[in-house]
């Protein structure tokens, strides 16, 4: 082959980073096909798992919370179900209420961020959200209270908007009063009719064709749309086991090109995790209003294109307001802010649906309660060959595409799974070999 | 004039926490009506933490390649920041496009300031370097000036 024959051309392009780090994507192109394409993620939280051993369970939700600036409560409650699991306490009643309140206003925050300020943008065909701004600034006004509502639901139950600081294994330091959460109504109210809207926005846009044949994974929570909890893990190939199994049917793999540990189901492959795959095994349990959004914005029951993913997130916007709004309406103040924890050495499994995805902690204890090992799999590792998969086969169908075009497009089709900031795709370049 | 100070950054990647180490700083020492805030730099929380406000101070890590430790202040206010100092273009997230979203919706504050100091490392779990130390007290020296002075 000679030097004309072979070309490489790197284009680099800056996407969720703050600080740089090494994550990219390679597209191997071999005669006008494609051949290969490795998606390379940064960094795993596995600094985390290593800075947790040696220290008490009851430092766990605080530690994990730090993970990722987007969903810390998320992290917070993976790890206080594993801690109660070991222990053998159930928090429920209005304790647990709160908890599933405080993951509503996560991901009002969340999904409000990425479908107004990330993902909008692509399909917009603007370059990012100021530029949105400067088109549609209604559109960028009515993102900025959504999430500001977002907020206020995590400062007022999690005590904090960044990083609650009152969620505690078995609990709460304080849990708010009934009118301090009813204050809240208005702002929720509002920001339901917002979400209404963003759905029919969204649905109206133009969707790159790509029908993917996904394995979806989602917890199961026993008649409740997953959020907060969820006990087994099913699938929508018939996978249904207990979370403390997920690493009996979940296999982590180094691969090359990659830091990360790339997850797959033992002797099936690939799956997804996140807003599609809560929807085609749960659309059944969302709001009443919710659903009858999804219809009318024409989803299918199970949807296959993940750039559709942009919708299924609004219509969670819906049902996330919705549920915030019912857990608001039935609360009554607890008489007391936590349940006892009395550590028991073992193995503890909690599981809980980040916005992103299904987020599995693992942790042994010892006789003194101190974290022996800590093992925590985020939606975005577990996504990470679904995002090879699709690239490849969106790449393959376009690859006639001009290089800039073909890059945006690229960056869009990662975009649709929302990978973690700082969980796990931290800097991405796309580097294009045509051979 | 209602004021905030704004650190931004994240503690567990060494020198990328020098914005909060400005503001532990200066929390408490600044008079009663300048509000001081911790933020780790994601656009929206940056723009409601400059609601209401008059005057903002932002001090942000940089990363472009200068010597670790040189401090950069930039009057955002009157245009976007140098590119060497926005870090993400693609897609909002970080102080410069916090700066040139707010200023699209006419939500900048009249005097908008931002600190930069260069960072050596930013690795996960490390500390914040010697020359970046140093640096972010000067940085709170020279933002406390400018608040007594009104500059």
């Amino acid at each position: 082959m000679s030097d004309a024959a072979t070309k490489t051309r790197t284009i680099r392009t800056d996407y969720l980073a703050r600080v740089e780090g090494e994550g990219g994507m390679r597209v191997r192109m071999r005669g006008g096909k494609v051949v290969d394409v490795q998606l390379k993620i940064y960094e795993p939280p596995r600094f985390f798992e290593a800075f947790l051993r040696g220290r008490q369970f009851s430092e766990a939700p605080d530690i994990t919370a730090r993970i990722c600036g987007i969903c810390p409560v998320a992290y917070q409650m993976s790890s206080c179900l594993a801690m109660e699991s070991l222990a053998g306490a159930e928090v429920s009643g209005q304790l647990r209420a709160l908890r599933r309140l405080l993951y509503c206003g996560e991901w009002i925050e969340s999904h409000t961020l990425h479908v107004f300020m990330l993902h909008a943008p692509d399909f917009l065909g603007v370059a990012s959200a100021v530029e949105l701004a400067k088109i549609n600034p209604g559109l960028v006004e009515t993102a900025l209270r959504l999430k500001k509502i977002g907020n206020e639901v995590m400062r007022v139950v999690g005590g904090r908007e960044v990083h609650p600081i009152n969620v505690k294994v078995g609990g709460w330091y304080k849990t708010p009063t009934r009118a301090q959460l009813e204050a809240l109504v208005p702002d929720l109210e509002w920001a339901k009719a917002a979400s209404l809207e963003a759905v029919r926005v969204v649905a109206g846009l133009e969707f790159p064709r790509l029908e993917q044949d996904y394995e979806f994974v989602a917890l199961d929570a026993a008649g409740e749309y997953p959020i907060d909890r969820g006990g087994r893990l099913v699938s929508t190939r018939g996978l249904d086991i207990p979370i403390a199994e997920f690493f009996d049917h979940v296999v982590e793999e180094h691969v090359e090109h990659s830091n990360a540990l790339h997850a797959h189901l033992r002797e099936r492959g690939s799956y997804l995790v996140g807003p599609l795959a809560r929807f085609a095994l749960h659309r059944g349990l969302l709001s009443p209003d919710a659903l009858a959004a999804a219809d009318e914005a024409g989803l299918e029951p199970v949807v296959r294109n993940p750039f559709k993913s942009i919708v299924v997130r609004a219509v969670e916007l819906v049902h996330a307001c919705d549920e915030a709004l019912r857990l608001i309406a039935a609360y009554e103040e607890p008489p007391e802010p936590a349940v006892a924890i009395v550590p028991q050495p073992g193995w503890g499994h909690g599981a809980s649906e980040a916005p992103r995805g299904v987020l599995y902690h693992r942790y042994r204890l010892g006789p003194g309660g101190e974290i022996l090992d800590a093992k925590i799999v985020p939606p975005t590792s577990q996504n990470q060959r679904s995002i090879e998969e699709d690239l490849l086969a969106f790449v393959s169908a376009h690859a006639a595409l001009p290089e800039e075009e073909l890059r945006l497009r690229c960056e869009q089709a990662i975009r649709n799974y929302d990978p973690c900031i700082s969980c796990a795709t931290h800097f991405l370049t796309l580097e294009v070999e045509r051979e | 004039m209602t004021t905030c100070v704004v650190g931004v950054g994240n503690e567990l990647r060494g020198d990328d926490g020098v914005g909060l180490v400005v503001a532990r700083a200066l929390e408490g020492t600044l008079p009663k009506d300048v509000r001081v805030l911790e933020c780790e730099g994601e656009p929206v929380s940056l723009l409601a933490a400059w609601e209401d406000c008059d005057r903002t101070i932002v001090v942000d890590a940089t990363q472009s390649g200068a010597q670790p430790g040189t401090i950069r202040r930039i009057a955002a206010h009157d245009g976007p920041l140098p590119p060497e100092l926005s870090r993400s273009s693609t897609h909002l997230l970080g102080v410069a496009e916090a700066v040139e979203l707010a200023r699209a919706l006419g939500r900048l504050p009249g005097r908008a300031i931002v600190y930069g100091i260069e960072g050596a490392g930013f690795e996960t779990g490390a500390e914040i370097s010697e020359p970046v130390a140093t640096a972010a007290a000067l940085v709170a020296a020279s933002i406390r000036r400018e608040l007594e002075s009104g500059r």
